[in-house]
């Protein structure tokens, strides 16, 4: 297993190093602020790690894309359909072979890969600005879509990591809220960690292992106040002393503390064990009302929300974009259906369906967020939501923080050590 | 040591002794037993998380998100298949999986063996170099070939809009070929055929030979007919290779009239929630060719690496 992930590393960064070699000639759109919906014409692809799906592709095709053609009557949209975890190779393979989709959907932290090869159109080009965008999104969430001070990408949806408490053990232990410092944090997951007799774990009281150990590094990290890289992204951050207390206290929770156990939960689970009261904390996906919705309704009146406080605040964000291809020989198009699946009525639609939440401010008073307390929560504290990624290198390297993050956490490396190793890494994939 | 005890461990011999056929038989039973207790075991080791899946597409959310988790549903859920079903058109999946694995068998079958035999019994110049070749090849990770085989097919002249040159149109992609050539045959295959075909014995080959037959007949009509077992072997392991990818298919096409079972199975999996109930019913359909080509071909199966599969 480990040695066909470490293949797949090595292709992808094999891939991600030939992208340059099929790129076409730059090709610049006119900048038009306004769209003439008679003028727009062509043939455009678009390729969706969203909507792939049954319920998805029903909500595209039946019923978003008609909303587009009677807009846009004189467009025509193929849809190229796949998911997240082979979005990369997918993306990979049609920019070296020159056929670059018109519309695609990715990633954050995944615009500067792709913008920084040229594959990417400016959107400043085609009539989109910074200005324009950060007066309906929060400014973080614009940036994550921006490439060397322009704009690349337009925010559809977020997905969001934050602290969760089953407040029903919570009251059981003693207490009434969520932890308000790493402090009450260890406090409260020590009180209510449960272990048999023999000593084999019953109930983690705080939960790290159920989503992805980057994922819950980085939430640790910008909760210690850290940064992933420094301002310039032209060197790692994450192994400075925050990113070594965030590390330090993840491994004290398994090794000193021993609120939870390695191979206790993993993110294979079936279910997340903050719904079946394996854990009483935990981090979690923003999607875990959703979740809890379908496996067990009772369970969510006892589902708190909570952004991890340290030295800062603990959310993380990623989430899906639009952007439009460099190349694309109908760029209006293009424009158009980027505009279209961002515009609040398509993007509402695309979040209730996933669970996901809204990038656009004006959104937080839609039905859906509002009956949605986690979708609502993160809306809520996305100023303090920060993103991951950085260098243009970042689809090549993020996949080295999981083995680090679970050495540390197994105690083959100290924190400091497996940070230090992971930046000599990161920082040699920088300046290649 | 005393004589009494002696004697007394002599009379305890008599008493305790076995003849030696009932011994035999005795340890023979015990040896027969424990390797029946230890095949057993073996079973169910191997049918557990076969029984788990398809256990599992039967359960309701709420019963999968329940711990300590039941091992037999409380309520079975069999309209989970139906609610698989209406998820995407599974139909044309498996049609398009079915289609493909079976070309891919075909041809291997056909151009493997005649591949092995050439190099295991027609003597050319360089034809230890073109074998060594082929093992050099069996060491080339998959995902290293995707982006040189996909440009290949892209760039495939005359195809797809392209000129004589392999520009200008998408060659290809999105095509049958693109699902069908470049899986065609594998180094693996004419490896095996190689090796199955070397443990054939010369004679039949001369006394063919004085008989008159050439070449393509010694093949077809003598040395072939012996290797059944290599045939369903290779042929297994090819058609549940071709059965089971998921990348190449995903790369190659964009529209859902070429999309396979494995791909549409993927579906079910998004980025931070996974449907369980509906991809383990998936995967229990999808499994189901499988285990009935294996029944079928379990005999020949298990000769062929048993007698002269790995040499």
């Amino acid at each position: 297993m480990e040695v066909k992930s470490q293949i797949r590393r090595t292709a992808s960064v094999a891939m991600v190093a030939l992208l340059g070699l099929g790129i076409a000639a730059c090709t610049t759109g006119e900048a038009d602020t306004n769209l003439n919906p008679d003028e727009v014409s062509g043939e455009i692809s678009l390729l969706t790690p969203i909507f792939e799906g049954s319920p998805g592709q029903d909500l595209l095709e039946d019923e978003l894309l008609p909303q587009f053609y009677e807009e846009y009557p004189n467009v025509t949209v193929n849809v190229d359909y796949t998911t997240y975890g082979n979005l990369n190779e997918k993306l990979t393979t049609a920019v070296v072979s020159g056929l670059v989709p018109d519309v695609m959907l990715m990633g954050v932290g995944w615009i500067e890969a792709f913008a920084d090869k040229g594959v990417l159109a400016d959107l400043g080009e085609l009539g989109l600005s910074e200005d324009t965008l950060k007066e309906s999104y929060t400014a973080e969430i614009v940036e994550a879509g921006m490439w060397d001070g322009n704009v690349y990408a337009v925010p559809i949806m977020l997905d969001t990591r934050f602290g969760v408490a089953r407040m029903d053990i919570l009251k059981e232990a003693g207490y009434d809220s969520p932890p308000s410092s790493w402090e009450e944090l260890i406090e409260i997951a020590e009180a209510t960690t449960v272990r048999s007799g023999n000593g084999s774990l019953e109930r983690a009281g705080f939960d790290m292992m159920s989503l992805d150990a980057r994922q819950a590094f980085e939430t640790m990290l910008f909760s210690a106040g850290g940064e992933l890289f420094n301002e310039d992204a032209t060197a790692p951050a994450f192994n400075s002393d925050e990113g070594v207390a965030a590390l330090g206290l993840m491994a004290d929770m398994v090794n000193k503390y021993k609120v939870e156990d390695i191979g206790f939960t993993s993110t294979d689970d079936i279910v997340n064990p903050l719904i079946n009261g394996r854990a009483a904390m935990g981090i979690a996906h923003n999607n875990l009302w959703t979740q809890a919705m379908e496996a067990d309704p009772t369970v969510l009146d006892n589902l708190e929300p909570f952004v991890i406080q340290g030295e800062s605040s603990g959310m993380f964000f990623g989430g899906t974009l639009a952007t439009v291809a460099n190349n694309s020989k109908n760029p209006q198009a293009a424009r158009a259906l980027l505009e279209f699946l961002s515009s609040p009525d398509a993007a509402l639609a695309a979040n209730e369906q996933r669970g996901n939440v809204p990038a656009l401010t004006e959104l937080l008073d839609s039905d859906y967020v509002q009956s949605n307390r986690f979708v609502q929560f993160a809306m809520e504290n996305l100023d303090v939501a920060q993103r991951e990624g950085g260098p243009s290198q970042w689809l090549e390297v993020r996949g080295d923080f999981a083995p680090a993050v679970q050495g540390a956490l197994l105690g083959q490396k100290t924190p400091q050590e497996a940070l230090d190793d992971l930046a000599a890494l990161v920082q040699t994939a920088i300046d290649r | 040591m005393t004589l009494p005890t002696i004697k007394a461990l002599a009379i305890s011999e008599e008493i305790t002794v076995v003849p030696r056929k009932r011994w035999f038989h005795h340890a023979k039973g015990r040896q027969a037993a424990l390797i029946n207790v230890a095949l057993t075991l073996g079973s169910i080791t191997m049918l557990v998380p076969f029984l788990w899946m398809v256990l599992t597409s039967l359960k309701s959310p709420a019963e999968l998100a329940q711990f300590p988790p039941t091992f037999f549903p409380q309520e079975w859920m069999f309209s989970n298949y139906a609610a698989t079903l209406d998820a995407a058109p599974f139909g044309l999946y498996f049609r398009n999986s079915f289609v493909i694995a079976t070309t891919h068998t075909f041809i291997t079958v056909v151009l493997g063996s005649m591949a092995g035999y050439a190099l295991a019994r027609i003597y050319f110049k360089g034809r230890e170099a073109i074998f060594l070749a082929f093992i050099a090849m069996l060491m080339i990770p998959t995902y290293t070939k995707i982006v040189p085989q996909f440009l290949l097919v892209k760039f495939m002249p005359l195809f797809g809009g392209n000129d004589i040159l392999g520009q200008g149109g998408s060659g290809w992609l999105d095509t049958w070929w693109a699902l069908i050539i470049p899986g065609g045959l594998s180094a693996s295959a004419i490896f095996l055929f190689r090796q199955f075909y070397l443990s054939l014995p010369k004679d039949l080959e001369e006394a063919a030979r004085i008989d008159g037959l050439g070449e393509f007949r010694i093949f077809s009509q003598i040395y072939t007919p012996l290797i059944k077992p290599a045939i369903a072997t290779v042929g297994l392991l090819t058609f549940q290779e071709s059965w089971n990818n998921f990348l190449w298919p995903l790369l190659v096409t964009t529209s859902s009239d070429l999309r396979v079972i494995q791909v549409g199975l993927a579906v079910f999996q998004q980025l931070d929630n996974t449907q369980w109930q509906y991809l383990m019913a998936g995967t229990t359909m999808a499994t189901v060719p499988m285990v009935v080509l294996f029944i079928f071909a379990q005999k020949y199966f298990i000769q062929g690496f048993t007698n002269a599969g790995i040499k």
